[in-house]
């Protein structure tokens, strides 16, 4: 009558490590590669006109030097969401080894500005119209899904595309290699 | 409970663990490769028909409505709130879209939203008495995501109209 014990037991472990494998997965999974190519030089990335959430205008050349996380985002789109915690403590941890998060959404403003209040972003949220999405698909982003994130060199050279939610160690082990390789 | 039919209890929700546990390590595998990312066409696929009115006597059926039909791929959804109609070329005089009941889904940044998945038909009813109403074609406004992955910005398309009005 006990003979069903072993099995349960088994069955009790793999459910266990199934799980175990199943969260690690989600949590240090990298995003999918973007399917494009790139067709951006970084002097055009360099010179490509924003606005942040006040209306003033921004570009990314005053962050060349740094290693740049370009994050294609909208308040409309939950993944989006759900990386951005994440960038907000990598942005603290990193900050000082001179790497620059910034989001850019093609949304509106008063919404972005107050996403970044609640949230406390402390990277510069930008926003734009269809340009933004036309860059992020010069950017790899074929589909013009988001989130799509790419990471720059200090040159603004592209050194990764990807879709999809960036988890917080996949991108944090990412930028582990990159520093150490940038001058 | 005699003990045989209790030994067979346990086995069966041993059996039932089991099956979960093989499920949950099945699925422990990262994220699914990009040859998986579907154009917003395949993951999002209308077609338009013409639904007939009732027949009147020995007057034929007036066509009544458009039926716009979404079949949403497995993993992906399609905002209800987002989508948008229009009949191409201009002069069909098309009545506000009628939507099914769809999926709540919270949202802790924009609150309750409501979504389609798997399928959902769309009514866009007409009065109008039109000779040929199967040469115009319904175009869309849509937006979508694929279930916790990524979100397609808006996006357009454009579907003929099946079938024809009976002739007067």
């Amino acid at each position: 009558m006990k003979g069903w014990l072993p099995f349960a037991g088994i069955a009790v472990l793999a459910t266990l490590a199934g799980t175990s494998l199943f969260l690690a997965g989600r949590e240090s999974a990298a995003p999918e590669p973007a399917p494009g190519a790139v067709e951006v030089t970084p002097a055009a990335l360099l010179a490509a006109r924003f606005v942040d959430a006040e209306g003033r205008p921004q570009s990314l050349a005053p962050l060349a030097g740094n290693v740049v996380i370009l994050n294609f985002w909208a308040t409309w789109c939950a993944p989006c969401r759900e990386e951005m915690p994440g960038f907000v403590r990598l942005q603290t941890r990193w900050a000082d080894r001179g790497v620059r998060f910034v989001g850019i959404a093609n949304d509106e403003s008063e919404k972005v500005a107050a996403f970044g209040r609640e949230l406390g972003i402390n990277y510069p949220l930008w926003v734009g119209g269809t340009e933004v999405m036309d860059l992020s698909r010069r950017l790899g982003n074929r589909l013009g899904v988001l989130p799509h994130s790419v990471i720059l060199d200090p040159q603004g050279k592209v050194l990764e595309t990807r879709i999809g939610p960036y988890a917080e160690s996949a991108l944090e082990s990412r930028l582990a290699e990159i520093v150490v390789k940038s001058p | 409970m005699p003990a045989l039919a209790r030994a067979a209890g346990a086995m069966k929700a041993a059996a039932a663990v089991l099956g979960a546990g093989l499920f949950a390590l099945a699925h422990g595998a990262p994220a699914a490769p990009s040859d998986d990312l579907l154009e917003p066409d395949q993951a999002f696929r209308p077609t338009a028909r013409l639904l007939m009115g009732p027949p009147r006597g020995t007057v034929p059926a007036l066509p009544a409505a458009i039926q716009v039909e979404y079949r949403i791929a497995q993993g992906y959804y399609l905002y209800r709130d987002r989508l948008r109609f229009d009949v191409q070329p201009p002069g069909l005089p098309v009545m506000p879209a009628e939507f099914p009941p769809a999926t709540a889904m919270d949202d802790p940044f924009i609150g309750k939203t409501f979504i389609y998945r798997e399928k959902v038909t769309i009514t866009l009813p007409f009065s109008a008495n039109v000779a040929n109403p199967g040469a115009y074609r319904v175009r869309i406004t849509a937006q979508g995501c694929a279930e916790e992955r990524f979100c397609y910005s808006p996006f357009r398309q454009e579907v003929p109209i099946v079938g024809t009005a009976p002739s007067p």
